[in-house]
């Protein structure tokens, strides 16, 4: 079982999807690693070789961000959008969408499990 | 969709020339804007801008990490005071 960048250790996939399972590796990131490495992308990842696997480390420890340090810089860019308090800022503090999405209806990944308002258009009666 | 690099980012340009004019001259007082489309460069920062929102002026103080945002993503158009809280039921 191959470990790469930390703690993940994907498996019995091919190295293309394997790759994914760490955050931050998506498929184009996936196949650029192995382009760069000059690993042939459906091998399975246990029969990389040790050597195969270093140089898969040492591209993605130079490249690209993954696992914790990507999502602190995340953390980080929403934490100025809300220092400067910008709009962009203001949506995230009020955890509502942030690129002019509509919010009368849907929205609900940003807004949660819908709160009921009794009284208001559309809501029959609850209870009593 | 982002703009085209080409063109570079829109600024002002009878804005950006009233900023040189403060920076020229050392100086800072408010300016007032309807310029809210308008890219905050590095010139920018250290002044106060007096942004239109549609009704009054919103004063943003323009610090390093606002360039590369536009004036009026710091003067926000609409009010939201919060919907009306639950009649208490007896």
């Amino acid at each position: 079982m191959p470990r790469i960048a930390g703690i993940d250790i994907p498996d019995n996939k091919k190295v293309k999807i394997s790759l994914r399972y760490l955050y931050g590796v998506g498929p184009t990131n996936a196949l650029a690693i192995l382009r760069e490495a000059g690993i042939d992308p459906e091998k399975r990842a246990k029969q990389l070789t040790e050597d195969e696997v270093a140089a898969i480390v040492a591209i993605i420890d130079r490249d690209i961000l993954v696992e914790g340090a990507l999502r602190r810089k995340i953390q980080q860019d929403v934490a100025r959008l809300r220092d400067i308090s910008s709009y962009r800022g203001m949506r995230h503090r009020r955890s509502l969408p942030v690129r002019g999405q509509r919010t009368q209806s849907n929205a609900r990944t940003r807004k949660g499990p819908r709160k009921t308002v009794a009284g208001k258009k559309g809501v029959k009666e609850l209870g009593k | 969709m982002s703009r085209s690099a080409k063109k570079g980012p829109f600024v002002d340009e009878k804005l950006f020339k009233r900023v040189a004019q403060l920076n020229e001259r050392r100086a800072k007082s408010p300016l007032k804007t309807w310029a809210r489309a308008c890219t905050i460069t590095p010139e920018f920062v250290g002044h106060t801008f007096e942004v239109h929102n549609g009704n009054k002026f919103i004063k943003v103080y323009v610090v390093e990490d606002m360039v590369g945002h536009k004036l009026g993503e710091f003067a926000p158009t609409r009010t939201f005071r919060g919907h009306t809280a639950k009649a208490k039921t007896a």
